[in-house]
């Protein structure tokens, strides 16, 4: 039940010569979501696919979440380990890690303040600012860069009509750059939220952003 | 054909199911063979495992191609320390994309690895080190997981041998460095994936303290084929230096990029202009990294003969690192992308090593103005020189990287740089 309406982009390697759906490439007929609680404790730490719904006063944790809080905890020796996987779990449900986030964390896990300031910055995926409904991360490493990455990124900025890094105007998109998303054979690799889009040129750019715009993911 | 990118020279082992739905799902993956060598492997003693894999040659696929049984061997045999199993899906070497691929089409291959190998390092937890970008992958991954634990295959008293590994699939939240083996366990551990002095190695004081192995996802993958097929029977593809398969990834300006499973020692030649359809326009080749961005770039002169094995490349003047292939036409503004791969060092440094964070930092900005047309031609003995002294000298070798790019670069494409410096011009520039 693909219903990518463009020949490339969507997923990987769909050059024409492939039969299988969307779906089915991207494993969604196999998991198509991951539950909020977290399923089997192994695979807590992984994410449920992005909630579309971010608080920013969410509280950490309630509810499905503090059972996959519980659940992560038992996964490592010492609670420290935990703190990567927390403080993903507190941007799912607010959709930035704020300083204030980052001390409540630390709190939960009876880590100093300082400390997980530390390690929070160290990460680019923690969102330290709020950002938009869909956060667009243009990879222009080499091998994408070598197929024109540049315009890609050009291309988003240019239908968004915003600067690197800036919300646009509706609150829907902000565009980031990205370095290599492991996808360098489908170039141009653009990641949305928790999906990849590959073989992104500038032309496919604008009906992508509408059919976020309308569908959502 | 449902995955596309396949050719008649491939010898698909660990790609054999790629593009088929199916083999994620544990029933698929049963009716592929997966779990009898985990079986086997139970059957023997821990010791036979790691001489099996140590006759199959095998060699790591993180990039510094280190030998698996021999990195297996040194663990502790009765330490009575808990031990670690870490294995490395961070991913993240620009040119790479095998991995992904492993994890997502065919994960119980991965998972069956995993376990072959704990058993035979005597650990009973492994973590899987996703790097934070892949949710699909990882989602699919936590699902096969979650399956195997339900089927008795992971967990407790795995299929009544008696026998605990867990398996936990943890992610990353973004930096390159937390490939890094030490990088990956501070990071683990909840730390900033900053790398440890070494020694002491993993081996004798790894994740939390304990003795660890980190390994590869695509290594880990070729385990249980080794394991059930015997050590012998691997070596009958590669050289005697460089046995078995590996994956390729071919990206940049070839016909048909992707992921091709080959013998090692494959000619370069013939994966460029033969598997992958050749350059793309009918351009003529310029360059080759043959290794991932961290590797020296290639002419295409030397990489008329190069072999792709770990021996082989190093004959040529580069390294193989994760075979990633980067292909690169005469269209290519070399100086761009030199330091657009410097930039990249920059900006995943961890900042721990003065000439890391200070050289990449310096590199990038001079690259730049030359790139604007503002250089000198002091500019290139300069970057030579600092590069130099990025090399050998840090905790590690993200910082050797960005001098093999670099010194590579101005040695193979001077005129390239000289051209912009005197005249403001640039090559494949609109
Ligand atoms: C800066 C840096 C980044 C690395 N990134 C990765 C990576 O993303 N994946 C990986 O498997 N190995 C990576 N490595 C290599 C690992 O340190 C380690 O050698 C490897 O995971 C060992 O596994 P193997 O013996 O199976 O190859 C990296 C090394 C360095 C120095
Ligand atoms: S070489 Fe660079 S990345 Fe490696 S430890 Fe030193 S500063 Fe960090
Ligand atoms: S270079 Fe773009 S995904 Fe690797």
């Amino acid at each position: 039940m693909s219903d990518t309406p463009f020949k490339n982009p969507g997923f990987a390697g769909n050059t024409g010569e492939f039969d299988l759906t969307e779906d089915q490439v991207r494993g969604r007929d196999f998991v198509p979501s991951r539950p909020l609680e977290g399923g089997h404790p192994s695979g807590t730490a992984s994410y449920p696919y992005m909630l579309p719904e971010k608080h920013p006063d969410a509280p950490l944790f309630e509810g499905a979440y503090q059972e996959r809080f519980e659940k992560l905890l038992t996964r490592y020796p010492d609670r420290r380990a935990a703190l990567l996987p927390t403080l993903a779990l507190a941007q799912e449900v607010r959709g930035h890690v704020s300083p204030e986030t980052m001390d409540e964390v630390g709190k939960l896990l009876e880590l100093p303040d300082a400390y997980v300031r530390g390690v929070a910055t160290f990460y680019t995926m923690y969102n330290k600012a709020p950002v938009g409904r869909y956060l667009v991360q243009v990879c222009t490493n080499i091998s994408c860069n070598l197929c024109g990455a540049d315009e890609v990124l050009a291309a988003f900025l240019r239908a968004t009509d915003t600067e690197m890094g800036e919300t646009s105007a509706d609150g829907n998109f902000t565009i980031v750059e990205a370095e290599c998303l492991a996808a360098c054979g489908f170039p141009t690799c653009v990641q949305i939220n928790s999906r990849y889009y590959e073989n992104v040129t500038p032309r496919d750019v604008p009906g992508l952003l509408e059919r976020l715009r309308e569908k959502g993911e | 054909m449902a995955y596309p990118y396949v050719s008649d020279r491939e010898v698909r082992i660990l790609s054999k199911h790629f593009g088929d739905p199916a083999a994620r799902t544990l029933e698929g993956a049963l009716a592929n063979g997966r779990y009898e060598a985990l079986k086997k492997a139970l059957e023997m003693d821990r010791g036979a495992v790691i001489e099996e894999v140590k006759t199959s040659g095998l060699r790591g696929r993180g990039g510094a191609g280190f030998p698996t049984g021999v990195k297996w061997s040194f663990m502790p045999k009765d330490s009575g320390k808990p031990h670690y199993l870490c294995c490395n899906a961070d991913e993240s070497e620009p040119g790479t994309f095998k991995d992904r691929e492993i994890i997502r089409w065919d994960p119980h291959q991965l998972i069956e690895g995993c376990l072959i190998a704990s058993y035979a390092i005597g650990a009973e937890h492994c973590y899987i080190y996703c790097r934070g970008e892949f949710f699909e992958a990882s989602s699919i991954l936590a699902k096969a997981v979650e399956d195997a634990y339900q089927a008795g295959y992971v967990g407790k008293d795995i299929l009544g041998s008696g026998v605990n590994v867990d398996i936990t699939v943890h992610i990353g939240a973004g930096a390159y460095i937390c490939g890094e083996e030490t990088g990956l366990m501070n990071s683990l551990e909840g730390r900033r994936g900053q790398p440890r002095v070494k020694p002491p190695f993993p081996a004798a004081a790894g994740l939390f303290g304990m003795p660890t192995t980190v390994n590869n996802v695509e290594t880990l993958a070729a385990v249980p084929h080794i394991v059930e097929h015997g050590g012998e029977w691997y070596r009958q593809w590669g050289t005697e230096k460089s046995p078995g398969t590996k994956l390729f990834c071919v990206s940049g300006h070839v016909n048909r990029p992707g992921n091709y499973e080959l013998p090692l020692g494959f000619p370069l030649k013939d994966l460029i202009h033969d598997v992958c359809g050749g350059i793309r326009d009918g351009n003529a080749l310029k360059a080759v990294i043959p290794g991932g961005s961290s590797v020296p770039i290639l002419s295409a002169e030397e990489s008329e003969e190069c072999a792709l094995c770990y021996e082989g490349v190093i004959a040529a003047g580069s390294m193989l690192g994760c075979a990633s292939v980067i292909v690169m036409d005469e269209t290519t503004d070399m100086v761009k992308q030199v330091r657009r791969m410097a930039y990249f060092y920059q900006h995943e440094s961890c900042g721990q090593c003065t000439p890391c964070r200070e050289g990449s930092a310096w590199v990038t900005k001079i690259l730049r103005r030359i790139e604007d047309g503002r250089g000198k031609e002091e500019d290139l003995e300069t970057l030579v020189e600092v590069t130099t002294q990025m090399t050998g000298t840090t905790i590690c070798v993200l910082s050797d990287s960005v001098a093999a790019p670099v010194q590579s670069s101005i040695e193979k494409f001077r005129d390239e740089y000289l051209a912009l410096i005197r005249r403001g011009e640039r090559v494949g520039a609109a």
